[in-house]
């Protein structure tokens, strides 16, 4: 059962609000490490320095986007094994069957409550406690 | 720890530049010109907007983004060809976004009209297109999508701790395309990664190598089938394919767990590579290919003259990107304007401190000020950079305006019945935040003049031989030290003829006045003028070229107009980059100072006794180069008593009138020009006619920026009565009124 003040979560997402209440909502449930990057060369770079537990990300993001994002962490070494949990929106189905393929853990419907956050993170991650 | 409340705040931000983003792309749908990029980065616009809107509650703003978000959707992945007509409907979009988002931003409730005939032109256009398929209105957001297979993948599943145990037997059928080479991708480098993961047992399919002459070293030819018996877990198995899913045809299937040492697991074990003759590696590679396909173990799994070598496992293409895409253009950050504006305050103090100290190190005797001369550069030098570093903070591209016009020209257009289009040139000019700010107004008013009056209806335009839509062009540039605005139509131009004879019925000009082309047209500045038979209400009542040019003279700067009939006509602005610093001319009346600006001289001068004549009625007329120019005393305009300056060293500054005359104003001396930095004094005196603000000297004392358009105004023009009266209002001297 890990305990939700130890994990450190990186949120990835181009808008600075969807950012910020990402970190309210995982704060809420008693997060307290939380790394934030605005695309997903920023999120690459801290998930191949930073040992994380998990990875929250957008997908509509220019540059990377959230798919690609998973692809590259599920290729390098260091951050393959992390947990990654795409944010979608309500239209995203097909979106979330391709992220399934290429190895993502769990899909978060925007805009998503307290409750359904935690559910969602402690079906990859177990109870938290 | 952000509040709700600045979350909000930082999404509506967010909404402004989505906005932005739009605007900038949808024309270019429209020419045909959009890339991928722009149609993606449109799409993520509106999807973001969508987004944060259903996180902070705003749901009518989120029915009309999936909407829209919808249409662009389909264009974007082809489904939909985006035509004119389409994208004009997506412009109305825009604007009707913006309406809700600026709504949803003040606390408006929203009424219900407002986007149902946009949103029923963009459900039109998806049910035309693919029969029927209507947009979705979920009332909330699920928690999960129905009916969808999936299964959230435990963390601990990743590592190969949690498998089954014991063995399984998966068929693996591997054929890269040639995306997958194209990609930097290496067969070998996969199956080697595969074969890590236990038992392989791989047969080459060579039937697609062509003779070695025909070979593209770029394209595939080779392809794998065979088995892999593992005791990792099918997740591990699809990960060393990651990368390539999209980009070969993959079957990886679970066959019936594989007993050991089972007659299937003899053929193509590690052993088996010595028992492989050379030859079936060399062979691939020079063209003699056996009929039957060769077996290889992948350890000699030969890759056919492929991409190039990527270094390590298929695991580290993906990390070069990350690691080695620059970051293409400036990185930027917020900062709160009230921050940059303190620092900018300081900046305009320390320039003054700097002058003080300027003018005392130069009052000290050469022993002692000499090395302190060098310092001072130095001091000098450096405020100098520091002061041109945080102008250009405040410095904001003009587009920050001109980004409301094309909404502008849409609806006026809309509301005329007349079709154009707005060009604009130089929106990435920079200029200072206080002249943006004002710039605003003036721009509407003459691109509603244009529409209204300028740009004929799309029937006049094509018996003129015109293309019925009218084209504005806004553009801006530097020159000069100035920045220089133009707008430009492609319309009828100035009705000369109507406009003189409004003129004279309105006794602004006498009715044998012989007025040059020119000067008709700079008519329509003077004040009450407007030729409309009706007052459309878009131009407004009573709002007309006079109030745009006084909007443009308080900010120091200038407007002209070139109309050529039947072909359109030209208004240029040429305004100063700052309001805050400004070149001045510091003039001596008497026992005060006071500041000229520079954009108010034309040139100064000082004319021997002779060129003045003392005709009746004037203050003095002064001959220059073959004209008379009226002189004002500035000692008189400010009541000011003059010292005994002879004639002869008394100043001459020349000025232009509003309205393109030409005066000079007479001071005693001139003593330097330089830059200073303005103050305003409109919070402790509120508007003085004649004074435009106020700055310190490098003595410590202060001087009063003059107006000087607003003084030659005051006193009526100077060639008119003789012994103009002094008008009550007029500013008295610095030292009289401060004290």
């Amino acid at each position: 059962m890990p305990a939700a003040a130890t994990l450190k979560v990186l949120v990835v997402d181009d808008q600075n609000s969807v950012r910020q209440m990402t970190r309210m909502t995982l704060e809420q449930i008693g997060v307290r490490h939380i790394h934030e990057a605005e695309n997903g060369r920023q999120a690459m770079e801290t998930a191949s320095l930073q040992p994380l537990d998990l990875i929250i990300s957008d997908f509509y993001m220019p540059e990377m986007d959230g798919l690609a994002l998973l692809r590259a962490v599920r290729g390098h070494p260091a951050a393959r094994r992390v947990p990654f949990i795409l944010l979608t929106g309500r239209g995203d189905r097909e979106l979330v069957v391709k992220a399934a393929q290429a190895g993502v853990n769990n899909y978060l419907i925007k805009p998503f409550t307290t409750d359904i956050l935690r559910q969602k993170i402690e079906q990859v991650m177990g109870k938290l406690s | 720890m952000a509040s709700l409340d600045q979350l909000k705040q930082t999404f509506f931000e967010e909404c402004s530049e989505a906005l932005q983003q739009i605007e900038i792309g949808l024309p270019d749908l429209r020419d045909g010109t959009a890339s991928d990029d722009t149609i993606n980065a449109v799409f993520r616009s509106v999807h973001s907007v969508k987004g944060g809107a259903g996180i902070f509650g705003f749901e009518d703003l989120v029915k009309f983004a999936h909407v829209f978000e919808t249409v662009l959707d389909a264009i974007r992945s082809g489904r939909l060809a985006a035509t004119q007509e389409i994208v004009d409907t997506l412009l109305q979009a825009t604007d009707v976004l913006s309406d809700l988002i600026g709504m949803s931003r003040s606390g408006q409730a929203i009424p219900p009209d407002h986007d149902r005939e946009c949103r029923a032109a963009l459900e039109r256009i998806l049910h035309d297109n693919s029969g029927g398929e209507g947009s979705e209105h979920e009332p909330a957001a699920p928690a999960d999508f129905e009916d969808l297979d999936f299964t959230p993948v435990r963390a601990d599943q990743l590592d190969s701790g949690e498998s089954d145990g014991g063995e399984r037997e998966y068929q693996i059928v591997f054929r890269p395309k040639a995306e997958l080479l194209r990609k930097a991708n290496e067969p070998l480098y996969i199956l080697r990664e595969l074969g890590k993961l236990g038992t392989l047992d791989l047969h080459v399919e060579v039937d697609r190598l062509p003779p070695l002459a025909d070979l593209e070293a770029d394209r595939p030819y080779l392809s794998w089938t065979g088995t892999l018996r593992t005791v990792v877990t099918r997740q591990q198995i699809d990960e060393v394919f990651e990368f390539v899913r999209d980009d070969c045809e993959l079957e990886i299937t679970a066959a019936v767990a594989a007993a050991d040492g089972g007659p299937e697991s003899s053929a193509g074990g590690p052993q088996a590579e010595t028992a492989v003759p050379p030859s079936a590696e060399i062979l691939p590679s020079v063209g003699f290919v056996p009929a039957a396909a060769a077996t290889t173990s992948v350890e000699s799994a030969v890759p056919v003259a492929t991409s190039p070598v990527v270094n390590g496992p298929a695991a580290s293409p993906p990390r070069a990107p990350s690691a080695k895409i620059a970051s293409a253009g400036a990185t930027t950050t917020r900062i709160e304007l009230e921050k940059i504006d303190r620092v900018v305050n300081m900046v305009g103090e320390l320039v003054i401190a700097q002058a003080m100290l300027g003018q005392v190190v130069h009052n000290l005797p050469d022993d002692v000020g000499g090395q302190l001369v060098q310092v001072l550069d130095a001091v000098v030098h450096h405020t100098r950079e520091l002061k041109d570093s945080v102008m250009s903070m405040r410095a904001q591209q003009v587009n920050a305006v001109f980004q409301r016009m094309p909404r502008l020209v849409r609806e006026l257009a809309a509301k005329t019945g007349k079709k154009a289009h707005l060009e604009m040139i130089g929106e990435n000019t920079e200029v200072d935040r206080s002249i943006i700010e004002r710039l605003g107004d003036p721009l509407t008013h003459i691109i509603r003049n244009s529409i209204d009056h300028g740009i004929e209806s799309p029937e006049v335009r094509a018996v003129a031989g015109k293309p019925e839509e009218g084209t504005i062009r806004l553009s801006a540039e530097h020159r000069g030290g100035r920045i220089v605005i133009e707008i430009s139509d492609d319309g009828a131009g100035v009705n000369s003829e109507r406009v003189l004879k409004k003129a004279r019925e309105r006794g602004l000009v006498s009715p044998d006045a012989a007025l040059s082309e020119d000067e008709i047209n700079n008519l329509i500045f003077l004040p009450g003028f407007s030729t409309a038979e009706t007052v459309s209400d878009i131009s407004g009542r009573g709002v007309g070229m006079d109030v745009v040019r006084r909007n443009i003279q308080d900010l120091g700067g200038r407007i002209s107009l070139k109309s050529e009939r039947g072909r359109g006509m030209t208004i240029q602005l040429a305004l100063p980059l700052t309001l805050a610093v400004m070149d001045g001319m510091v003039v001596r009346v008497g026992q005060e100072t006071y500041v000229v600006p520079m954009s108010a001289i034309v040139e100064c001068l000082r004319p021997p006794a002779s060129d003045v004549h003392n005709l009746l009625g004037t203050r003095g007329m002064l001959r220059l180069r073959g004209n008379l120019l009226p002189l004002a005393h500035l000692c008189e305009l400010l009541d000011i008593r003059s010292t005994g300056t002879t004639a002869d060293e008394r100043v001459v500054i020349i000025t232009d009138t509003g309205d393109g005359a030409r005066f000079g104003i007479v001071v005693d001396e001139l003593c330097g020009h330089r830059q200073v930095v303005v103050k305003s004094i409109e919070e402790s005196y509120g508007a003085v006619p004649g004074i435009a603000g106020a700055t310190i000297l490098g003595d410590g004392r202060v001087a009063f920026i003059l107006d000087i358009e607003k003084l030659s105004e005051l006193t009526a023009a100077p060639s008119a009565v003789a012994g103009a009266a002094r008008p009550a209002g007029l500013a008295r001297t610095a030292s009289e009124t401060l004290n």
